[in-house]
């Protein structure tokens, strides 16, 4: 079986669906549901004509992203792209669901690029919001800080997705061959460091005296002791509790 | 600044048209520069409008005012439009409230909720809901992303929705009373520090870098990487390399793109040379 030109549309628009912050479905659409392999594997399904099929491969590229985080608009690899193209290969190729999952890794990491894309070029949207400000014309404002971004990234994630779904998979197979390990570890190593810009930025923001020694204490109960984070999280809280019981008294 | 006999209030529809207006459209020109900042000012667009329609001066400022960085988890950072949405409301009828104050309730409280709201979302309701739907997936039944995507949505967005009215009952009544107290600061100095704990932790779960290098010491093999850097501290690398990109990015004052560039440039050159 093969993929026709509109059902590959159609995949690239799941995948535009799931770039976190397109407002079609909310915020939370789109980050919970459409980026989600189990989510969009299931549409991939339905657009093939293979509800069942989409329904269980999307479950198992899912697995490796549970506990997915994306923080401070910055992601380690992109369950998105992983759920639409992996699932759509699995599909067309008849493999079983763990194969699946080799398949669509691979594309997780290709996806980062796509989102560096759009954040990037995003910035110059901001530039010319900023001048709109400047003449108090909430209007223009708000349908830059809508609009232009939004066709921008509908054209970056459908037009990709589209082009390799309709190709198919041994023409992609091939790409990422093409690509090779190397490639795919130099993707990798950029999606690991990236994190840490999230996290700089978010510290930035917070950063009072003290925060760095707050900072190494969470730091040192995941890494020494390799407790979950939200348990850091319960723990965090009862420190910060005492901590401004003591800031109290000392005025 | 003028005073008008009339009072200028707020009406529920006008609050809740900002939660909506922030739930659909907070992310949609996310970028690495000012984040959801563009996001935050299009959400406050229906509460300019009503404030400050008959004051064009206070409707740039107003406007100019929500253009800065902003970032933090948009759910559970709810509550912070929630507390600025009822300053607005205080400001256009006169009290004294100044840019910074509502800035310093911005920046204070965006980064611990970021902290608090991804750990619980993303990291805890996220990972318990999946599980659901992929026990109820494995055998190809609809049902599991149907629970799964009814459940999440549910959940979270009435989260979402008590989180942003509380903010601003909170900013309505308490607003004169936190502002003279010590109390809003010793939320933001709490919050703050429950936010770089979980910084912390999330560094340690996200941030990845290991290097393959090995060194030969007469003629055994050791990895730099647990036989020295894992023995010296443990996560050096990824500590050390958010802690240079915070370097960079407060100290330094470089751009966000810009450090997000030499990452990119680092971690490549890195990788194709085998450090890394």
């Amino acid at each position: 079986m093969s993929i026709s030109l509109f059902q590959a549309f159609l995949m690239g628009v799941v995948y535009y669906l799931g770039i976190i912050g397109t407002p079609w479905t909310t915020v939370l659409g789109s980050a919970s549901l459409f980026q989600k392999p189990l989510v969009a594997g299931t549409l991939v399904g339905l657009i093939l004509g293979h509800p069942a099929e989409g329904v269980i491969i999307g479950a198992a590229i899912q697995l490796p992203y549970i506990a997915f985080i994306s923080a401070g608009g910055t992601i380690p690899s992109d369950p998105g792209l992983a759920g639409v193209l992996g699932t759509a290969f699995a599909i067309v190729g008849n493999v079983d669901p763990a194969t699946a999952i080799t398949i669509a890794i691979p594309f997780g990491l290709l996806g980062t690029v796509v989102w560096v894309l759009h954040m990037t070029i995003d910035v110059a949207f901001v530039h010319m919001a900023d001048k709109a400000a400047e003449q108090g014309d909430l209007k223009k404002v708000c349908f830059l800080h809508v609009v232009p971004p939004q066709i921008v990234a509908f054209a970056i994630s459908v037009i990709p997705v589209m082009l390799g779904a309709y190709f198919g998979a041994d023409y992609m197979a091939r790409l990422v061959a093409m690509l090779s390990n190397d490639v795919l570890h130099v993707l990798q190593v950029i999606g690991g460091v990236l994190p840490a810009l999230g996290v700089a930025m978010n510290l930035r923001s917070i950063s009072r005296p003290n925060s760095m020694a707050f900072y190494m204490l969470g730091f040192i109960l995941s890494v020494y002791l390799g407790l979950d984070t939200i348990v850091i999280a319960v723990l965090g809280f009862i420190i910060a509790w005492f901590y401004t019981q003591l800031q109290k008294e000392n005025g | 600044m003028e005073q008008n006999t009339e009072r200028k209030t707020l009406s529920k529809k006008d609050v809740v048209k900002s939660f909506w207006r922030w739930t659909f459209f907070s992310h949609a020109n996310y970028n690495y520069e000012r984040l959801a900042g563009t996001g935050f000012c299009h959400a406050m667009a229906p509460i300019i409008e009503k404030l400050y329609k008959d004051n064009p001066e206070e409707y740039k400022a107003a406007v100019q005012r929500h253009m800065e960085f902003y970032n933090t988890e948009p759910h559970f950072g709810g509550v912070i439009n929630g507390m600025v949405i009822a300053m607005e409301e205080e400001r256009a009828n006169g009290a004294p409230i100044s840019d910074e104050a509502i800035n310093g309730i911005k920046t204070g409280l965006m980064g611990p909720f970021a902290g608090i709201g991804d750990t619980l979302w993303q990291g805890t309701l996220t990972p318990i809901l999946l599980s659901i739907g992929i026990s109820l997936a494995s055998s190809g039944s609809l049902a599991g992303p149907l629970v799964y995507a009814v459940l999440m949505m549910g959940i979270m967005l009435s989260i979402a929705y008590y989180v942003w009215m509380t903010g601003y009952k909170l900013g309505k009544e308490g607003l004169q009373r936190i502002l003279e107290s010590n109390l809003i600061k010793k939320v933001i100095t709490g919050a703050s520090a429950l936010g770089a704990i979980v910084m912390g932790a999330l560094t340690a779960g996200f941030v990845s870098v290991s290097t393959p290098l090995m060194i030969n010491i007469q003629g055994a093999g050791m990895s730099v990487q647990t036989d020295i850097l894992d023995k010296l501290f443990r996560g050096l690398l990824p500590l050390a390399l958010t802690l240079g990109t915070l370097y960079l990015l407060k100290n330094k004052k470089v751009k966000a793109t810009k450090v997000m560039a030499l990452l990119i440039v680092v971690a490549a050159v890195g990788a194709i040379i085998g450090i890394f």
